[in-house]
């Protein structure tokens, strides 16, 4: 049963996977999971109307609206993206066993590594289209908001008798606010959290009875990733493990099985207003490809021994 | 010149299955051996249990022998490639549902390999072959038992292989579906494709296959060629249309005087429920 028997099956490897990754895409699409996208855009809409009174000056004014539409589209964002990532992916090898569209598909010449690589991949393409969607809205309510407020500034700035100078630094000022490299890089951010937890949640599946289990386990882990950074360090710090090489590789080796999901959490400093920089943006792309090799590799390594 | 290498071949095939309830395994399969030639059309008859589906998963690699070997085309089941060259048909078969049935034909396509003007030919060849052009756009979801079976076999058969499987292929199909499904079997036979079925309807066997084997508990209790093992090699039928009654005396008085031999019965033979059921059925439509 070893996959490293794999000779010479008709059609390449690439196009098995497309083949299998596109069909998960439509299967996952005529599910009607695009339908969230209403839910979503209701967010970005009810997020225009909290514009709160709070400003003090042509500079302050509807700051607040932009920065609570940016907070409110990223987190329904990272919501719907690890939701969709780890229930879909859950799904979708349960019911191809109970349905047995399995069976018909492995008596193929298909590779059981292709199987999975295209569910995932197709998982991985949904929630691409989905966050691309949302950041599309996301972006031109943003700019539709960002053009009002800088009309609302100048006219204010105007009637307090503000230098055209001090204006146009204000006008730049309030573009650079807006939208931006970083937000879309914000999103990206939120693409690699939710395409890690796929992958986590295919390795679950693999070898869990139920779609519920996984997907409990799934975001159990979601959860553990978000604190295993902190509190490696404080038991790290307080020597439970002893000093040196123990508690120093077992801590690694936690981090390599787990993924660390606070790095992803950029979110929240791009909409405050800070940059995020490119070389981060390289290193958080560099450890996403690493868990999502790591667990669809060992996906593999259980899936390929699996009897049905 | 034949094809000499065997389209099937397992070798005292034994499969366990680990239970968490019993202290030994459950062995499922019990060194069975079986060797189908080209062209044949082999049916696997046991009662339910008895051992025929796991024997298949075992030759599509979808189960790994606990001991034995299996084989299609002498390539090693277990390999991918082994699977160039046959097509399956799972028991009950769902298909996804959001796919129309000529979507679900060009999904399993474009998994072995074709594209193109290639697959839609294939396309088109396999929905006339089952009857299912009228339907081709609809969503499998909607589609009767036997519309699944029959999508099922020409998914069964996208790439052309040399070799069918199919597991209880006419199971909860009506009458009409289950004949449907038959006539196509007899349809792979006449172009020289292998089958390898499943059933535990005995009769259905009968009438499609030329070999039979018999598993219970695991074991294979007898094979061979059909007509021999179900033979009774002591008495000879001759069938006579328009016999008259003085006929039938003269016959039977000729018998009498030969020495050792004897009339058995004579009488009408009996169509069967499922002629009498079809052809009322056809009537009735024309």
């Amino acid at each position: 049963m070893s996959e490293s028997q794999i000779t010479t099956a008709r059609g390449s490897h690439l196009s098995r996977i497309s083949t299998i990754a596109i069909h998960t895409f439509t299967q996952l699409v005529r599910m009607k999971v695009f339908y969230f996208m209403a839910i979503f855009a209701v967010i970005l809409i009810a997020s225009n109307f909290f514009d709160l009174p709070q400003h003090s000056g042509p500079e302050a004014a509807g700051e607040h609206a932009i920065r609570m539409i940016k907070n409110w589209s990223t987190g329904p964002m990272t919501l719907f993206s690890v939701v969709l990532g780890v229930v879909a992916t859950a799904l979708l090898l349960p019911k191809d066993i109970e349905d047995r569209t399995l069976y018909t598909i492995l008596a193929k010449p298909v590779p059981r590594f292709d199987y999975l690589a295209g569910k995932l991949l197709g998982v991985v393409l949904l929630l691409f289209v989905s966050l691309a969607i949302m950041d599309l809205l996301m972006v031109a309510l943003l700019q539709f908001r960002v053009d009002m407020l800088i009309d609302q500034q100048t006219e204010v700035a105007k009637a307090m008798g503000w230098s055209a100078q001090e204006i146009s630094a204000l006008r730049e000022e309030t573009l650079a606010n807006g939208v931006n490299a970083s937000l879309h890089a914000a999103v990206f951010a939120i693409f690699l959290k939710a395409t890690i937890m796929a992958a986590l949640a295919l390795l679950i599946s693999t070898f869990s009875t139920s779609t519920l289990f996984t997907a409990v386990v799934g975001f159990l882990l979601f959860f553990i990733g978000h604190f295993q950074a902190d509190a490696r360090e404080i038991y790290m710090q307080s020597g439970q493990l002893g000093e040196g090489g123990i508690a120093k590789y077992g801590s690694l080796a936690f981090a390599m099985l787990v993924p660390d999901l606070q790095l992803f959490n950029v979110v929240d400093s791009i909409t405050e207003g800070k940059v995020m920089p490119l070389m981060l943006m390289g290193k958080l792309t560099l450890v996403a490809l690493y868990y999502l090799i790591f667990y669809t590799v060992a996906s593999w390594f259980v899936f390929s021994d699996k009897e049905f | 010149m034949a094809d000499s290498t065997p389209a099937v071949e397992i070798q005292n095939l034994v499969k366990e299955y680990k239970t968490s309830f019993r202290r030994s395994p459950l062995r499922a399969v019990d060194d069975v051996s079986l060797r189908i030639m080209p062209g044949e059309v082999y049916g696997l008859i046991g009662p339910n249990g008895s051992g025929k589906s796991t024997t298949m998963k075992a030759l599509l690699g979808l189960v790994a022998p606990t001991s034995g070997q299996c084989s299609i085309f002498g390539k090693d089941s277990l390999k991918v490639d082994s699977r160039n060259d046959v097509g399956f048909l799972p028991e009950n078969p769902y298909f996804y549902k959001h796919l129309s049935g000529v979507e679900t034909l060009r999904f399993y396509g474009k998994l072995c390999g074709l594209k193109g003007k290639v697959l839609k030919q294939r396309v088109g060849d396999l929905l006339e072959m089952v009857d299912l052009e009228g339907a081709k756009d609809r969503r499998i979801g909607g589609y009767s038992k036997g519309m699944l079976q029959r999508i099922g076999l020409a998914q069964a058969m996208i790439q052309e292989p040399r070799l069918v499987i199919l597991d209880e292929p006419t199971a909860g199909v009506d009458p009409v579906g289950s004949r449907d499904i038959r006539d196509l079997i007899m349809k792979l036979r006449e172009r020289g494709i292998t089958v390898f079925l499943c059933s535990h309807l005995l009769e259905q066997v009968q009438e499609v296959c030329d070999h039979v084997g018999i598993i219970f508990e695991g074991k294979m209790i007898r094979e061979g060629k059909l007509d021999e093992l179900i033979a009774i090699e002591d008495q000879t039928e001759i069938v006579i249309k328009d016999a008259s009654p003085e006929m039938i005396q003269k016959i039977s008085a000729m018998v009498g005087q030969s020495e050792g031999a004897s009339v058995v019965r004579t009488g009408k033979p009996r169509t069967t429920l499922e002629r009498l059921f079809l052809r009322e059925i056809r009537k009735d439509e024309s």
